[in-house]
């Protein structure tokens, strides 16, 4: 697709970049006093909060508003499917143990996706999966089976994830965008990474490890042997080109995510001056996001009444 | 054989009005597209888009301008036809050659500027006139196209070839 088809699209984008929280908005948020008093700032920044005895995920509902922007904006949405296709694999996910417990998965699904959660539903419950789309069906199916006949809810999960990142990097290969391919790529590599990880903290065998990471670039095998423990996982990591996340790696995982998050809103720096081209496009989904998981931290934090210091520790940087 | 003067300069005039004529268009339509998508989320922005969208217009205009001279010089319009030399033919399909070659590219490329100024009224509406005057400069190349070509143009006709 010629980028100056995208001149629409991202002229709207652009206009909706303006209603980002800045830094600023951030600050007040966190140093807001309670919970309520930081729903209302983000009501009065034109977010939609619950009124009236309504109840609806807050940042769920202002990303969900960014995708349908998109959609409705994009020459072709479905080039920009990889932005959202994650969560077409966490309700799968969420139907499959719902099933399997006796519980509604309609609490648990997430948006914005793009398969419709009904269906997703339904071919769980009938145990037909035909009519789910490609990318789902034949993982579905195992991931049925693992939990139905082996009772391994583990192993669907990990069938799953792997799926997830296999899809969302041949959904950012679709789009032709490098910046899409990049940011799918570090997604890759940072759950190959916890996956060895936590494969070798619970003693799992390299089979199981092996099997549960996605091919990203990386030599899986090496990254498994490095993830023995000590310094050897950052060592490893530094000889590859995610040689940026070697430190932040030694100081555990909520600062190697932290950095992950900090290292694509950089990326998308360069997507600022960008004029044509579903760069910019990407650039404000993934600011979206970031500025909804901070949301999010925020405000479970405010709900528990987190101090503000401990609050700042934890939100990303943000791209505006 | 006689009239293959004349068929050149028409070549010419045609060629000047179409790829000037494109060049503009195209220019026009991207910045449409822009503009449409900032119009959509602020319509009050309607008046700071148009001035952008104008812009990459006039090579059309500039093309139109010197297919009518030749026109003119030649005796069609005006109705003082009388047949030219293939020499003299050839030499205004040269002179319509700046305007159209540069009108086409030109429109284009300040096109393309002109949408990114879009991008600058939806984000900072304050900062319009830098946006305006950043797409402006592309039209440098346009005016001395149309110059040289408007110059050519009427200096072949005193040529006597």
């Amino acid at each position: 697709m010629r980028e100056t088809e995208y001149a629409y699209s991202v002229a709207r984008i652009r206009a909706n970049e303006t209603a980002l929280l800045a830094p600023a908005d951030i600050e007040q948020l966190v140093s807001a006093p309670d919970y309520g008093s930081a729903v209302r700032l983000l009501a009065d920044k034109g977010w939609a909060v619950p009124e009236n005895g309504e109840s609806f995920d807050i940042a769920e509902r202002e990303l969900t508003k960014a995708w349908e922007l998109i959609a409705e904006s994009a020459p072709d949405a479905s080039l920009l499917e990889a932005l959202v296709v994650a969560n077409d694999f966490f309700n799968l996910k969420a139907a499959i143990k719902c099933v399997f417990s006796d519980r509604d998965p309609a609490e648990y699904y997430v948006y914005p996706c793009i398969t419709d959660t009904q269906l997703i539903t339904q071919a769980v419950t009938d145990c037909d999966f035909s009519e789910l789309p490609e990318y789902l069906a034949s993982c579905a199916q195992t991931a049925y089976e693992a939990v139905s006949k082996l009772e391994s809810g583990q192993l669907a999960e990990s069938v799953l994830d792997r799926a997830s990142l296999e899809a969302r990097l041949a959904f950012a290969k679709k789009s032709e965008s490098a910046l899409m391919m990049r940011i799918a790529g570090l997604y890759a590599a940072c759950a190959n990474i916890k996956t060895a990880l936590r494969c070798r903290t619970m003693g799992k065998s390299d089979d199981f490890a092996l099997d549960a990471m996605c091919d990203c670039g990386m030599n899986n095998r090496e990254l498994l042997q490095s993830a023995d423990g000590g310094d050897k996982l950052a060592e490893y990591l530094s000889s590859t080109e995610y040689g940026f996340l070697a430190e932040s790696i030694k100081k555990g995982f909520a600062e190697f995510e932290k950095q992950c998050d900090n290292a694509i809103v950089s990326w998308l720096e360069s997507a600022k001056y960008e004029t044509f081209g579903p760069d910019p496009i990407i650039a404000y989904y993934f600011a979206k996001q970031a500025e909804t998981k901070n949301v999010r931290i925020i405000l479970s934090a405010k709900a528990s009444g987190i101090p503000a210091e401990t609050i700042l520790q934890r939100v990303r940087d943000i791209y505006v | 054989m006689d009239n293959l003067g004349i068929v050149f300069a028409l070549i010419g005039a045609a060629a000047a009005a179409i790829f000037a004529g494109m060049g503009s268009a195209k220019g026009v339509g991207l910045v449409g597209q822009a503009g449409a998508g900032v119009v959509t989320e602020d319509p009050s922005k309607f008046g700071k888009v148009l001035i952008l969208q104008i812009l990459p217009g006039t090579q059309g205009l500039y093309g139109f301008l010197a297919a009518i001279l030749v026109l003119l010089q030649v005796g069609i319009i005006g109705g003082s036809f009388e047949p030219i030399s293939t020499a003299t033919g050839l030499l205004y399909f040269g002179a319509c050659l700046p305007i159209a070659v540069v009108g086409y590219f030109s429109g284009i490329s300040q096109g393309k500027a002109a949408a990114a100024g879009v991008g600058i009224i939806a984000k900072k509406p304050d900062q319009s006139g830098k946006a305006i005057t950043m797409a402006v400069m592309v039209e440098t190349y346009a005016v001395l196209a149309l110059l040289v070509s408007l110059l050519s143009i009427i200096s072949v006709g005193k040529l006597g070839v």
